[in-house]
């Protein structure tokens, strides 16, 4: 029997527990299912249809977009907050660098916009690290945002202290909502909100119990939680706190840090539908470069025609790029082994060790392919693999040093799932792996491997790939460590357009974070011989109109590619229109595509020339996307 | 002046030669094609057309000797050279009769050595073979030269081939009609104004006829304004083009080999000016064979309402390099279009619905695509 129980998500911290504890109990708990989760998690849920409602931090909900909240439920603040605060040795205001846990959006916004207001936009650096890493990292000149029990924890310790519920009030004179309860338009019924408003009001009674209980898993005085639970936090979301977070999703948008969204309740809908907003609108404000929620993405890609999507992207393509010019690199795609454990349906060029046409190439081999780059004025290899279960780190580390050393080539190699593999292979954290393989030359790492962002996905076409959270996660450590990388996403095999989205939006927001990413590419399946899946949704059109939805979606990764290899010279051409700047590289040779069976072949001339054809000048760059020759 | 001609085109108001030129010149090539796309949805809304149809070259031998042309070879007995028997040519017709085409589509070398009676038996036996089949044989070029080596008018030359089977003109031929192009890429066949004649006195005859344009070799974006504008002057005088084709040049093994293809880009801005042009010819069509079925989805959104047909078994443009594949299925023509966002209509050679296809249920292009046979998703037949 399928579980008809409304699928509910919390984040399980201290403040949230008088909202939802109750929920799984019994009268309520036979109509409902309830899962504790981080926010983020929380947040993906929701995004990918896996709950129908959550207790979702609110900088979330506007990513997300297109939420309706519950009234009267939510976690705020009139004033002091005490669970997220800005601390430092000197005072906020002169901070250089500021350690902020990225989980928290809502919090880091918030940072964001009370700290500009306050330095009339000299905001200080913002640095990513966990909670106790950045208390540790306080010092001159650099400060914390530290959020939850450890701040708690703190109180008093520091000698500046800000408040961020305080600063909000002084600075609106409203109250400030951290997390609400959201969901999809018609994911509730009144008989589902009745049933949080029980549960919200049956946990208020219980909020000495919690904070007891609380005090004795942390250690944390009990009286201080229970202060902290009856008075700090407010968990109403009437007219003055609605107020207090339109306030703060019009600021973070004006600001750039967020989507624009509006607050709307349930219950509205109940009364009067919500008149959709116009696509005209959406479309200039996606031309304009603002940031567009994932409902907002979905919406431009069913609903806008080719041509309004090719005109925004390029608008936004024009803007970043006002030089009119289109990049190319001379590098070569090496793969130095087809043998791979993953055995991923979509793959026709992976063969398993020990299989007759299984291989590694030889010194000798690599060395010959290499002096051609050399020779033909190219400027880096792209090297990868597949996933051999004998290769250990320390014969990467040699090749590497030995590439370097003979040829001096840039090194672009080892796609995130390849880096976790030679983790697990040696017991080391991928910080180790990459730092290693940095000193023996690694110069950037490739975005392969992404296809989509979504587990339900991967499950399916790529059982035995590492999850999205995990490729995130190393994007995310080589980026810390000063490495740039590129970002892709395959598409068309069981993928849908919600999919297709959240995949841009996790990008984006890993990118938020690190600003890693130098440039994204997507192509779509190439169904041939040898690949063991359907092909889904795809298609020349479907392939403008994606290229063209990144491009305004992504906006804080500086440079969208062309996909030719995939496309074809011709649409690869036409992709120059629709927000690409960049035309991938020339192609020495290429593998895994064109075991599927896609062979195209372009030179720098034919490049050069396609390229002012569509009406740009043609340069050469390197990976970092600095221009080699003069534009011509 | 993008706005002035914008506020033309919203008004329907005929465009001029510097308009064009500047057109062609613009760099952004999808604002032209916007403007393109809304002529061609105000005149077909969201139809686009392809016919059931098969080529057949039944001779390759040509006393021309035109630059851009990899398929003529010039006297029969040259290595490579064919002419093909009367049944040879029937029977590409009578092996398909289990699915056939609605049209015969026949364009050949100017061979000096048949009889006129050849091309009169040529069309009577596929009449006879189908009686319902559409005709569409013999270039301009053809008839023109049918005149000169028969000694006969164009009038007698189109009523002789009428009253033997035929039943429209294809549109090649044109190349570029500027003399100073001309003159160099083909000196010795029709002129423009022979070219344009032999049109006019068809149309006058009530027979309808395409015309082209052969783009991307030695030719200048004013030469190809003169070109658009003589075929519009013409129309204006008898309305009896249906469709006009512009032609990518291909460059391989040709005397024009040492000049670059035209890109896509090109190819979609050729499509886009003519659509704004041609003010007064129905139809503008994305000739897959000539410019790929990619780049054809995409010129369905850039002026063009129509792909040509299933074709079968092309030749000329195979010899010059294109890499097209020779023929598609009507169900991979049906999901080109669908792919493309449009409603596919199978018509018949003269524009007559034959069949309107469901538009694809889901949004534009987001569709299932099961066969990748051929090099991309498009099925190819064998």
């Amino acid at each position: 029997m399928t579980d008809t129980r409304l699928r509910v998500a919390a984040v399980g911290y201290l403040n949230a527990r008088p909202l939802y504890e109750g929920l799984d109990r019994e009268p309520a708990s036979h109509r409902v299912r309830l899962d504790c989760a981080t926010p983020s998690e929380v947040a993906r849920r929701v995004a990918e249809d896996e709950a129908d409602i959550a207790l979702m931090p609110v900088a979330a909900a506007a990513t997300i977009g297109d939420l309706r909240l519950v009234r009267g439920c939510a976690i705020g603040t009139r004033g002091p907050v005490r669970s997220v605060v800005l601390i430092g040795e000197r005072p906020i205001e002169e901070l250089g660098e500021l350690a902020v846990d990225l989980s928290s959006r809502t919090s880091v916004v918030l940072a964001r916009l009370i700290l500009r207001a306050r330095t009339r936009g000299r905001e200080p650096r913002l640095v990513g690290m966990g909670p106790r890493e950045a208390i540790a990292h306080v010092g001159e000149g650099r400060g914390a945002l530290v959020i939850g029990d450890p701040a708690l924890a703190i109180e008093g310790r520091f000698p500046h202290t800000l408040d961020l519920g305080l600063a909000w009030r002084e600075l609106t004179g409203l109250p400030f909502v951290f997390a609400a309860w959201c969901g999809r338009p018609g994911a509730l019924s009144a008989d589902d909100e009745r049933l949080l408003e029980r549960a919200k009001a049956a946990g208020l009674e219980r909020r000495s119990l919690i904070a007891a209980d609380h005090a004795g898993r942390t250690g944390l005085p009990a009286a201080s939680l229970e202060a902290y639970l009856d008075e700090a936090i407010r968990y109403e979301l009437g007219d003055l706190e609605r107020r207090g977070l339109e306030r703060f999703y019009e600021d973070a948008a004006a600001a750039g840090l967020l989507p624009a969204a509006r607050v709307r309740f349930y219950d509205e809908d109940r009364r009067a539908p919500a008149a959709p907003a116009s696509l005209d609108g959406l479309l200039s404000r996606a031309a304009e470069g603002q940031r567009l929620s994932a409902a907002e993405g979905l919406r431009l890609g069913a609903e806008a025609s080719l041509f309004d999507l090719g005109l925004a992207a390029d608008a936004v393509r024009q803007r970043r790029h006002p030089e009119g010019v289109v990049t190319y690199i001379v590098d070569r795609n090496v793969n130095y082994t087809n043998v791979c454990t993953t055995n991923c349906r979509f793959c026709a060029f992976y063969r398993p060790l020990g299989h007759p046409e299984a291989w590694v190439l030889s010194r000798e081999q690599l060395g010959q392919k290499l002096q051609e780059v050399k020779d033909a004025g190219g400027v880096q290899i792209l090297l990868q693999g597949g996933l051999h279960p004998e290769l250990r780190i320390g014969w990467y580390e040699d090749l590497f040093r030995w590439m370097k050393r003979t040829y001096g080539l840039g090194l672009h190699a080892l796609s995130p799932e390849e880096i976790l593999h030679i983790a697990r292979l040696e017991g080391l954290p991928v910080r180790v792996v990459l730092e290693r393989l940095r000193a023996a030359g690694l110069d950037s790492v490739p975005g392969g491997g992404a296809e989509i962002l979504v587990d339900r996905v991967r499950r399916v076409i790529a059982k035995a790939k590492c999850t999205s959270e995990d490729w995130l996660g190393v994007m995310r450590v080589a980026h810390h460590m000063g490495l740039r990388s590129s970002a892709t996403m395959m598409y068309g095999t069981v993928d849908t357009a919600t999919d297709r989205v959240n995949h841009l939006v996790k990008l984006r927001e890993l990118q938020d974070e690190t600003g890693g990413f130098t440039a994204f590419f997507c192509w779509d399946f190439q169904h041939e011989r040898g690949t063991k899946i359907e092909p889904g949704e795809n298609g020349t059109v479907l392939y403008l109109r994606q290229q063209a939805l990144a491009r305004v979606m992504l906006d804080n990764i500086d440079h969208v590619g062309a996909s030719w290899v995939t496309q074809g010279p011709e649409v690869g051409q036409v992709a120059l229109r629709f927000g690409a700047d960049d035309f991938g590289s020339v192609m020495f040779e290429e593998n895994v595509v064109s075991s599927a069976g896609t062979t195209f072949c372009m030179n720098a001339d034919t490049m050069e020339s396609r390229i002012r054809a569509a009406g740009f000048k043609a340069t050469r760059r390197n990976v970092h996307y600095e221009w080699l020759t003069p534009p011509a | 002046m993008l706005d002035a001609i914008r506020t033309k085109v919203e008004q329907s108001e005929r465009l001029s030669f510097e308009e064009g030129v500047f057109l062609f010149r613009h760099p952004d090539v999808v604002a032209v094609g916007l403007l393109a796309n809304q002529v061609r949805e105000r005149l077909h809304g969201d139809r686009a057309y392809f016919n059931r149809n098969m080529r057949i070259e039944v001779t390759n031998v040509c006393v021309a000797s035109c630059l851009f042309c990899s398929f003529a070879r010039l006297e029969e007995g040259s290595p490579g050279a064919h002419t093909m028997k009367l049944e040879e040519a029937w029977g590409e017709l009578e092996a398909r009769m289990d699915d056939p085409p609605g049209e015969v589509h026949i364009v050949n070398g100017l061979h000096p050595g048949l009889p006129f009676s050849y091309y009169e038996d040529l069309l009577r036996g596929f009449k006879r073979i189908k009686p319902d089949v559409h005709m569409k044989c013999f270039t301009a070029v053809e008839i023109h030269f049918f005149a000169q080596h028969y000694g006969m008018s164009h009038r007698e030359v189109l009523e002789r081939l009428r009253a033997a089977g035929l039943d429209s003109l294809p549109g090649g031929g044109a190349e570029i009609f500027h003399p100073e192009v001309r003159a160099r890429i083909s000196h010795d066949k029709a002129t423009a104004d022979e070219y344009l004649e032999v049109h006019r006195v068809a149309h006058a005859l009530g027979v309808r006829t395409n015309s082209t344009m052969l783009y991307g070799h030695i030719e200048t974006f004013d030469h190809r304004v003169d070109h658009l504008l003589r075929l519009r002057a013409l129309q204006d005088e008898t309305s009896g083009m249906q469709a006009f084709i512009p032609l990518a040049f291909h460059p391989d093994g040709n005397e024009m080999r040492n000049l670059p293809a035209p890109t896509a880009i090109d190819a979609l801005r050729t499509v886009a000016v003519s659509r704004l042009l041609l003010d007064n010819v129905p139809h503008i069509k994305a000739y897959w064979v000539s410019m790929t079925p990619e780049v054809a989805q995409i010129a369905l959104r850039f002026g063009a309402d129509d792909v040509d047909g299933t074709i079968v078994h092309e030749t000329i443009y195979r010899a010059a390099g294109s890499r097209s594949p020779s023929g598609l299925t009507v169900d991979s023509l049906v999901r080109l279009i669908q792919e493309a966002g449009r409603i596919p209509v199978e018509r018949d050679t003269l524009y007559n619905v034959v069949r309107e296809h469901p538009r694809a249920s889901l949004p534009e292009a987001a569709l299932k695509v099961r066969d990748r046979n051929a090099r991309r998703h498009l099925e190819v037949l064998s």
